[in-house]
């Protein structure tokens, strides 16, 4: 491997570390923050590999990750988060216990992936063997864990941020779709994000409904 | 490049100009005229291009704006009625003409990137309609709703991405006409596309979002999901699954969805969850015939064309009925058929036809549907498949039999408009069923 790639795979590490960073966070200012990073992170991923690759198309999709998910979505997350302590604070959460669920369902996760589906399948990326994908896929669970574990919208939210970062990676390592696909899916993403925070507004936390049972 | 299937995207979104002027009115007519090119778009089939249009895709055309009409007139009177709304009238107008524009979009573009998108917009276009009568369980249904498809859709571009890698193109007439594949990557992708797209279909266990939303939206908006949307999705997945068959993991994976919807109905006390659980065995069973192939094809298409108006029927008689008694429990619904004689033919011909009871359509599209089940030798299915269907035959029937003819009530019709077009509807599928048993198939099809 070139320098280069380690270097790739060193920033890569740090989109996981930004998952459980914002798995740790009971705080949803510290969350907002946190998938600040991460996108920042991919962003800057894309850069790297549109300045060794000479494409157009890579610098393209990295402005848009900083543009969109990074300032944007953040700015349209931030605007949301109330002004009173009380609301921002996500209460009722064990953050230590989540984060050993978190991590052993990543670990189980990506050993089924890689041991039953990724062994038939012969994935080239862009650095050699499929070992990469790896950090791709954990965020993705570290996105699904997050819906699934938090009760509050903003949590949600940032979850689904999550796994939809975790496909930008996972495309930009095996195979960047066309940009004026990934531009509309960052719209969409954009607009699914603006509708889900004037929810927020009409409710910010979300438990089970004997109306919405069976 | 034809230029109708644009005029068709473009044509609900045009509507939404005269927002401030008569927005109801436009609606109504980009629907008749969606209508209208739908069905002159026969004439120039196939189109490949920018858009493929097949046979197949025509159908679900036809099935999309026929819905938007029905639900555009049906909301005319249902949302103003509307008391405490979450949304403004026109507003809501505007969300429902962008919502099946994004659906046209989906089912025409030649490119599955595009048709992801396409099915991604349908959520975020729909689901402030959910909030249209507002009430704390409406917007956690909203919630669940954006949450859950959006995660689950997330899963399907996985499969966008793996198709890609595999062919270097998106292209679904260049995919669809390479000779095929035996690629496990491409398996891969058809197999995650079930998880994926299977999530806004209805297929087990990723259908938890579907009775909350149904339930929860105003009726007209049920009736587009139940009608149209999820039949949008399960294009979208065929799309994908013609690629590279996979029967085996498709067909069990729609007949455990169609056992688990069967029971869940068993013990539904709320009509509208009742209807949204029969949609997800309806769905299931269209997936089961496109995963068969050959006749099963056939089936699907016909028991969609069928369950989209009978279901729309079934939910426009339930608005009625909500309307008129404001309570959703089946058990609180007695002896409609006095006061409401309209809504009482049209839920009962509804429930019928969304049960596959000869001589409707979707009968004759289950019926080809087994029968392919039989000459594929897919005998564990068929005998499953079968059980369960009779099942749901009982649980949907009994409850509505119940609520029209049992004990009395005074409940009287809540309009002039709405029953009207709910039985216009119900009998759709009635006559799709006569029109076929009584030999004009061949010609149809």
């Amino acid at each position: 491997m070139s320098p280069i790639d380690y270097a790739v795979f060193l920033i890569a590490a740090f989109a996981t570390i930004s998952g459980f960073y914002i798995q740790g966070q009971e705080y949803i200012s510290s969350m907002v923050k946190g998938q600040l990073v991460q996108s920042s992170i991919i962003a800057l991923i894309s850069f790297i590999l549109a300045y060794y690759e000479h494409s157009i198309d890579l610098l393209i999709l990295g402005i848009l990750i900083a543009f969109l998910r990074g300032f944007l979505i953040t700015y349209f997350l931030d605007k949301r988060v109330p002004g009173r302590m009380t609301y921002v604070y996500e209460s009722n959460v064990n953050v230590a216990s989540l984060l050993l669920i978190d991590l052993a369902f990543i670990v189980v996760g990506i050993f089924i992936i890689y041991s039953i589906v990724f062994t038939s399948a012969d994935l080239v990326t862009k650095f050699g063997p499929s070992s990469i994908l790896v950090f791709p896929l954990s965020l993705f669970f570290q996105g699904l864990f997050l819906i699934g574990s938090r009760r509050s919208t903003f949590s949600q939210i940032i979850g689904y941020i999550e796994e939809e970062n975790s496909l930008v990676l996972f495309a930009l390592f095996l195979v960047p779709v066309p940009i004026i696909i990934e531009a509309s899916v960052f719209l969409d993403v954009l607009a699914l994000v603006v509708i889900s925070s004037i929810l927020v507004i009409e409710k910010f936390r979300h438990y089970p409904m004997e109306e919405l049972r069976g | 490049m034809d230029p109708i299937p644009l005029i068709i995207i473009i044509l609900p979104g045009l509507a939404n100009i005269f927002y401030r002027v008569n927005i109801k009115l436009a609606g109504a007519v980009s629907a008749s005229l969606t209508v209208a090119l739908s069905l002159f778009l026969y004439t120039q089939l196939p189109l490949t291009g920018l858009f493929y249009i097949d046979r197949i895709t025509w159908v679900f055309l036809v099935m999309v704006s026929s819905v938007y009409l029905l639900s555009t007139l049906y909301s005319w009177e249902y949302v103003n009625s509307i008391r405490n709304r979450g949304i403004s009238q026109n507003n809501y107008y505007l969300l429902l003409n962008f919502f099946t524009a994004s659906m046209f979009f989906s089912l025409v573009m030649n490119n599955y990137g595009f048709m992801w998108v396409g099915i991604e917009a349908t959520t975020i276009s729909s689901a402030l309609l959910l909030v249209t009568e507002k009430s704390d369980v409406s917007l956690e249904a909203t919630w669940r709703y954006i949450i859950l498809v959006s995660a689950g859709v997330t899963f399907a571009f996985i499969s966008v991405i793996l198709i890609y890698y595999h062919f270097g193109t998106l292209d679904v007439y260049t995919i669809l006409h390479s000779g095929g594949t035996a690629s496990v990557v491409i398996k891969i992708a058809v197999a995650v596309a079930l998880v994926g797209f299977g999530t806004k279909v209805g297929v087990f266990p990723v259908h938890t979002w579907l009775p909350d939303a149904h339930s929860e939206a105003p009726s007209p908006v049920s009736a587009m999901f139940s009608g149209v949307l999820l039949p949008v999705a399960l294009y979208v997945l065929y799309r994908i699954y013609e690629i590279s068959p996979f029967p085996q993991l498709y067909t069990w994976f729609a007949v455990i969805s169609i056992a688990a919807a069967s029971l869940f109905l068993a013990y539904q006390r709320k009509y509208k969850r009742m209807f949204a659980y029969s949609t997800m065995e309806n769905m299931n069973l269209a997936l089961f015939g496109f995963a068969l192939g050959g006749a099963g094809v056939i089936g699907a298409l016909l028991l969609l064309v069928s369950h989209s108006f009978g279901k729309a029927g079934a939910f426009y008689s339930s608005g009625n009925i909500l309307k008129s008694s404001e309570k959703r429990d089946i058990a609180q619904i007695k002896g409609i058929w006095k006061g409401m004689p309209y809504t009482s033919s049209s839920l009962l011909l509804s429930s019928l036809a969304v049960t596959g009871t000869p001589p409707f359509g979707t009968f004759v599209g289950e019926f080809i549907i087994l029968y392919a089940a039989v000459v594929t030798h897919a005998f564990l299915q068929f005998g499953i498949v079968l059980f369960f269907l009779m099942a749901a035959f009982i649980s949907v029937n009994y409850n509505i039999t119940g609520m029209i003819f049992r004990g009395s009530s005074d409940l009287k019709e809540p309009g002039k408009t709405m029953p009207i077009i709910s039985l216009i509807s119900s009998i759709i599928p009635l006559i799709i069923g006569v029109v076929i048993i009584g030999g004009f198939f061949n010609v149809l099809v």
